[in-house]
Order: structure tokens, then C-alpha cells, then sequence
């Protein structure tokens, strides 16, 4: 994998926001437990989190390091109106059943935090890549998650449904999302770090103890 | 015996355990115990303060513009987040940059947010909690949420990122398969 190819990938892969950066994952935790509320998030995420970051791109960087925070969490207000809006006529129930979680998306520490220390740093030429990168990366584990919560929870696929010998109720709840999530980080670690020994790379496992 | 059903109350309406609000923040702070201590405080001060505002938002707002409730909870804790770097900086300047930090990293997060939205459902659903004085304590108990949380994961920190745990689990995965156990714990308390 060259070099470009791997910055642009990071966010999916080598730093995922969700299992490396534990970005967001209040949603994946509670929410993440059927396909069509991971589907309903992974278009409010994106949408909120791709239009925020591009316009809080504009504002001046000489600005305090609170102001310009204060202006992105603004920003990302703003853009939720509409994204609410119109989740409203694509996905009426979800938005009720995800009922706080919706408005928390649009204070996500990927646009409020990151931006500024990734993002903001790059040109806008590479930002938008690697901002489209970091939205998969959060959609692709809420659709993992949802996916194998909802089987194994309700023994359905998309509500539909499938031939499940054994459900977990408890998978359901957020309990369950935890354990799974940390399950799926602790899985996602050892396959990076598998990928970085082959091919002779060197990096941290996002131990935080420094052990 | 009411110190006991104030700590299960406690347990029960845990934002982290119950609704996995503020993990990501917790789990920023866990690398260190006076940072965990001090965000967590802060975090307590911007939900007691946060909910208190949210109160008369809520109050002036009317139905027809509820879409609007983020954008002011957020210019709200703007405000807040003004006030209190301008209060700290007065309040000694020497230890300004060591303060601010938990400043910026309790103002805009799910644990803030996530109380303002969670006390105001509540407000809505159970109109007799839908006061001043409810919706500050509501916050306050939040925030002591955080701290109960943030010193639950300090115990077991060191163990949870021990050579004994594998590379792969250690730090952050272990923490969160721990909180998930701590959290079905409090499930059955329920």
C-alpha cells in the first residue's frame, strides 16, 4: 500500500474512529442493535459530520482554541436542523426510538475535538478524503455491530426474519453493547497490529497505560 | 439505609452505566487520577449549571422551534464554557494552563449534552419534575454519576492495563468489557 493510499485510509482502517479513537460510540453502545437505527444514524453522522466539518474549515485559524470550539459545535447545530428534517420523513420511527441520541451526533467529538487537530491541518484538498474516510470508519462498525446485535438479539436481519438457533437478549441492551464493542476493539488490534508486523510498520496499540 | 438507596438511585440513573453517555471522555481522563478527579468536577459543574439553563430555555422556547433546542442548549454551554475559562484565569493564572484542559475537554461532549436532552425527555414525560430546583439536582446527581464511574474505573485501571491483560485487550478494550460488566450489574439493580 503506498503511502497516500494510507493516510487516506487511516481512518478506516489503522486509526478507526470508533475502535481506535473511541469516537462516538454512545450511539454504537446503545443504539447499534438493529440495522435500521444503524442506518438512520450512519446517514445523520455522516451528513452532520461531513457538511460541519467542511464549512468549520472556513473559520480563521487565529481565533482562540475556545472560540473556534464553541463555533464548531454552532456550526454542527445549525446543520442538524436539516438533517433532522429530513430524517423525519425517511425515518420517522427510528428518529423517535433513538430519541436524545440524534442531537448528540452533532456535538461528536470527531467535529467538536478532532477536527481541529486532524482535520484543520491538512489542506482542504486532503481533508475531504480523509474526512469521508473517518465517516466510514465510524459507519462500517455501526453496520458490524448493528448487524451482529440484532441477529443474535432478536434473530432477525433488517427485521427480517432469520433461522437463529440461540438468541442473547441481554446483546440488546447496552450492557451488551459494551462488551461486544470492546470484544470488536480488542479483535480489531490484533489485526492491525498482525498487518503492521508483516509489513514492517511500527505503531502504537492505543494502550493508555504506556505498559 | 437512605444513604444506600441514594447510592443504588445513583447507580440506576448512571449516564455512563445506563446510557453509555461520557465513555469516550472518561476513558480520556482514566490515564491519570487527578485528571479523572478533575474532569469529572468539571463535567458536575457544566451538568448542574447546563441543566439550570436548559430549564429556562426549555421555559422560553416555545414547541413550534423544539428543533432549535441544540443550537441554544449549545450556545448555552458556549456561555458556560466562556464564563468558567474567564473565572479560572482570575482565579490564578499561574495554574491557568493546568486547569483549562478540563475545561476544554468537559465543555462539549455526551455527558453535558446528554443530561441536558435525557432531564429535559424526563421533564416532558413526568410533568412533576418539570422545575427549577429538578432539573439543577438532576444535574448535580449526573455529574456525581460521573465521579461514582470515574472512580469505579480508577480501582480496577491498573489491573485492566496490566502486562497479565493481552496486548490486543489491554487499556481500552478491557475497560470496556469491564464497564459492560459494571453495567449489567446495575441492569439487575434496576
Amino acid at each position: 500500500m503506498n503511502n497516500k493510499k494510507a493516510v487516506l485510509l487511516k481512518g478506516l482502517l489503522g486509526d478507526n474512529t470508533v475502535l481506535s479513537s473511541l469516537m462516538v460510540i454512545s450511539p454504537v453502545i446503545v443504539c447499534g442493535n438493529t440495522l435500521e437505527n444503524a442506518i438512520a444514524l450512519i446517514y445523520a453522522f455522516s451528513a452532520i459530520t461531513f457538511f460541519s466539518v467542511i464549512i468549520g474549515s472556513f473559520v480563521p485559524k487565529r481565533l482562540p482554541y475556545a472560540a473556534k470550539i464553541i463555533i464548531y459545535a454552532i456550526i454542527s447545530s445549525i446543520v442538524y436542523i436539516p438533517v433532522k428534517t429530513v430524517a423525519r420523513e425517511f425515518f420517522p420511527d427510528v428518529v423517535t426510538h433513538v430519541g436524545i441520541y440524534f442531537p448528540l451526533l452533532a456535538v461528536n467529538s470527531l467535529i467538536v475535538v478532532q477536527s481541529e487537530t486532524k482535520f484543520y491541518r491538512m489542506s482542504r484538498a486532503s481533508m475531504i478524503p480523509s474526512l469521508v474516510f473517518y465517516i466510514l470508519g465510524f459507519d462500517v462498525v455501526m453496520i458490524v455491530t448493528s448487524f451482529i446485535r440484532e441477529l443474535l438479539t432478536y434473530g432477525t436481519i433488517n427485521g427480517k426474519l432469520v433461522d437463529a438457533d440461540t438468541l442473547i437478549s441481554g446483546l440488546g441492551l447496552p450492557f451488551g453493547g459494551f462488551i461486544l464493542l470492546g470484544l470488536m476493539c480488542g479483535i480489531y488490534r490484533k489485526v492491525r497490529s498482525v498487518i503492521r508486523r508483516d509489513s514492517g510498520e511500527t505503531g502504537g496499540d492505543g494502550n493508555v497505560s504506556g505498559n | 439505609m437512605f444513604l444506600v438507596t441514594e447510592l443504588v438511585a445513583l447507580l440506576a440513573t448512571n449516564l455512563i452505566l445506563t446510557q453509555a453517555l461520557g465513555t469516550s471522555t472518561l476513558f480520556i481522563a482514566a490515564g491519570n487520577k487527578k485528571n479523572l478527579l478533575w474532569t469529572a468536577i468539571t463535567i458536575t459543574v457544566f451538568t448542574s449549571v447546563g441543566s439550570g439553563a436548559a430549564y429556562i430555555i426549555n421555559w422560553l422556547l416555545p414547541d413550534t422551534f423544539a428543533d432549535l433546542t441544540l443550537l441554544f442548549y449549545t450556545l448555552m454551554v458556549g456561555a458556560i464554557y466562556v464564563i468558567l475559562l474567564t473565572a479560572l484565569y482570575f482565579a490564578g493564572s499561574d495554574s491557568f494552563e493546568t486547569t483549562r484542559k478540563y475545561v476544554h475537554v468537559s465543555a462539549f461532549n455526551c455527558a453535558v449534552m446528554g443530561t441536558l436532552f435525557t432531564i429535559t425527555d424526563r421533564a416532558d414525560a413526568y410533568p412533576q419534575f418539570n422545575t427549577f430546583f429538578n432539573f439543577v439536582f438532576s444535574g448535580a446527581e449526573a455529574g456525581t454519576g460521573f465521579i461514582i464511574t470515574a472512580f469505579m474505573l480508577t480501582a480496577a485501571f491498573r489491573k485492566l492495563n496490566s502486562a497479565k491483560v493481552p496486548a490486543s485487550f489491554r487499556g481500552f478494550p478491557a475497560m470496556l468489557v469491564y464497564l459492560g460488566l459494571i453495567s449489567m450489574a446495575v441492569y439487575a439493580l434496576r
